[in-house]
């Protein structure tokens, strides 16, 4: 084994010996010594996870999520050094961690938290005009054709959940009162926009959020509108346009 | 599934939300913004520290395992009224040593 | 390996023309919870540095930051995940990534850690030490020189904070250092804390430590404060935690490196327990009072 090998081996694995081959100047175990690069590298993976998941970890209590961070940094750990980018996978491990398993909203939530760090850094682009979206309505019978370019930063979370509210609540002054007033019977839909250097996040109507994914995927206007189910089109339109998340509109 | 989607109720829609997108910010509070919310600054998430030693939170104890799979959630969702929960609170299941 | 290189060392105080250098004033790390502040205040400081992985994201508000902080001050890059100590090959990909970084930012010094962080396609997030053997020398050598062709520039490799020291290990530290230094032309990154830290933990004299270092090849120097644990013995384990201000025997130890490099662009690195960013320019301010009492001393 190499001593590179024998050395990543146990540093995720808690129950693996101290590799061999390891000294200290005054003969002492080196056992002690090496738990410092164990602990620095759970502990930094948790400290990531916990960072990109504050609402996550707020509802279960930081003893309960760092343990469950612990349990999927030792799993899986991450595979690129940038570490802004670890925690895909976070929110399905979290379906499936049966200590969690009372909080069947708490994958969602996890999942909206990790749309928030991709909107995040996502790249940048300005938006389509006012000016350009009013010359393109002159061409009435190109509109259902059109294919929209939506920001890079825009996110849509459908859930069986009421995700938006328990996000929001936990952004509140009075976190406990706005927990208390959530319908946990209540499906939400989340979208995610830039502003300006923020990412704010909006409660939809969920046939909004099926019409703004089957354009985000390439669905032409028309088609992504009459597949979802009844919403407000012109408020969802005019939502996309306040927020500067239509960068583009092609006739495909 | 939604009526049909004309071309003329698109340009309709579109006009429609072109005047909501160009209305003043006090005129747009009253829209669906008031739901927007925003959330804590992300950090950056590499750097080059190394913890705080063998005796902080989270440390590599030999039965942190075991911990991690009997604990319950102790948070502010003990605030939350769970349908699913038999206690009407967050379901505290403790699993023991159970893998999936 | 080595006679087609072409970044031999630069001696003599001649500058590579196509790098600004750093000025040897006082810096600091670059944190996002400082950016607000940074461009409000537009405060006095020789230069900053960020970790390159950071800014490996393609929008938003940490690049939006830094383009406007880095347009009137002096910049450094630090890697903290290519792995150049590693076993395998070199992240091409990763590299890809530092060249686009490093095309946008153009900053005026690169550097690397003399560690390995990834194993098997697992990226591990610690400076993982090595044995220092012929076959690691040959290994970080090769990399290095893979870096620099790739990069189009000289980096700077900084010394680590160790807790373990392996069996294997044929050769010194500070030889390995110099030997990986004069193969490859790469310079140093004297991180004063790390020589400290690692001095404490395998029982060496620091002073002698920095003497044996190739100090002339030095090109940047960090400082930053560590925390105290104690080995299985019972003996003092410092901790690299980047948690505290600088301590006050690194102050020491940095006077005496500045007797023996000169002044340098000096670093205060802060990740933990991260206090408002005038704490921290007082400390940049510290160095460069450390850097101006020896010009003087020298002077008289």
């Amino acid at each position: 084994m190499s001593t590179e090998l024998a050395f990543a081996h146990a540093l995720l694995r808690p129950d693996a010996p101290c590799p061999a081959g390891l000294r200290a100047w005054n003969g002492s175990d080196p056992v002690k010594r090496y738990a410092v690069y164990r602990n620095n590298v759970v502990v930094s993976l948790v400290d990531a996870l916990a960072d990109s998941h504050p609402v996550t970890q707020a509802l279960v209590g930081e003893a309960f999520f760092r343990a469950m961070a612990g349990e999927f940094a030792r799993r899986s750990p991450p595979r690129s050094p940038v570490l802004a980018w670890y925690g895909e996978g976070f929110a399905d491990f979290v379906a499936d961690f049966p200590p969690a398993a009372g909080l069947p909203y708490l994958a969602d939530l996890a999942r909206l938290e990790w749309l928030r760090v991709e909107a995040w850094h996502a790249a940048d682009a300005d938006p389509l005009p006012l000016a350009e979206v009013a010359a393109l309505l002159a061409d009435e019978a190109a509109l259902p054709n059109l294919r929209v370019t939506l920001h890079p930063a825009l996110r849509v979370l459908r859930s069986a959940h009421p995700v938006v509210s328990l996000w929001a609540a936990h952004q509140s002054e009075d976190a406990a009162g706005a927990l208390g007033a959530i319908d946990f019977a209540a499906a939400e839909a989340a979208l995610l926009v830039r502003d300006g250097l923020d990412v704010a996040l909006l409660r939809v109507e969920p046939g909004a959020a099926a019409f703004i994914y089957r354009l985000q995927r390439g669905d032409a206007l028309g088609a992504a509108a009459q597949a979802a189910a009844p919403f407000d089109l012109p408020a969802t339109l005019g939502l996309l346009l306040r927020h500067g998340a239509i960068a583009a509109m092609r006739t495909s | 599934m939604n009526k049909t989607v004309t071309a003329a109720s698109l340009a309709l829609a579109f006009g429609a939300a072109l005047s909501l997108a160009a209305a003043p910010a006090a005129a747009q509070d009253k829209m669906a913004d008031k739901e927007k919310c925003y959330g804590v600054a992300l950090k950056g998430k590499n750097d080059c520290k190394a913890g705080a030693g063998t005796s902080c939170a989270g440390t590599s104890k030999i039965d942190y395992q075991g911990n991690a799979w009997s604990m319950v959630p102790k948070g502010t969702c003990e605030k939350t009224a769970s349908p699913t929960s038999p206690t009407g609170h967050g379901q505290l299941m403790a699993f023991k040593e159970k893998k999936v | 390996m080595t006679s087609a290189n072409p970044h031999r060392p630069i001696r003599g105080g001649a500058a590579p023309a196509a790098h600004a250098t750093l000025p040897a004033r006082g810096g600091v790390g670059l944190k996002p919870e400082h950016f607000r502040h940074i461009l409000d205040t537009r405060p006095d400081i020789g230069f900053f540095e960020v970790h390159a992985e950071n800014y490996m994201v393609a929008g938003g508000p940490f690049h939006h930051y830094l383009e406007r902080i880095r347009a009137d001050t002096p910049l450094s890059i630090h890697g903290v995940g290519l792995s150049i100590g590693g076993e395998g090959p070199l992240d091409e990909a990763h590299l890809d990534r530092l060249a686009a970084l490093l095309a946008r930012y153009r900053p005026e010094s690169f550097s690397e850690h003399l560690a390995w962080s990834s194993h098997g396609g697992a990226f591990l997030n610690d400076l993982l030490p090595a044995p220092y053997h012929a076959g690691t020398l040959a290994r970080v050598c090769a990399h290095i020189d893979r870096v620099q062709e790739r990069l189009g520039r000289r980096m700077l490799l900084e010394n680590p904070a160790t807790y373990v020291e392996f069996e294997a290990s044929t050769m010194a530290e500070t030889d390995f250092i110099s030997e990986v230094v004069g193969r490859t032309g790469c310079g140093l990154l004297l991180d004063v804390n790390n020589a400290y830290v690692a001095c404490v933990n395998h029982g060496r004299d620091a002073r002698a430590y920095l003497r044996a270092l190739p100090l002339t090849a030095v090109g940047e120097i960090h400082l930053a404060g560590h925390a105290h644990d104690v080995d299985a013995a019972g003996a003092p384990l410092l901790i690299d935690s980047h948690g505290a201000p600088v301590a006050e025997a690194v102050w020491d130890l940095y006077a005496y490196a500045i007797t023996l490099a000169g002044p340098q662009p000096t670093l205060i690195e802060r990740d933990n327990d991260l206090p408002a960013f005038p704490v921290l320019a007082a400390e940049a301010r510290q160095a460069e009072i450390v850097m101006a009492r020896q010009a003087a001393l020298e002077a008289a």
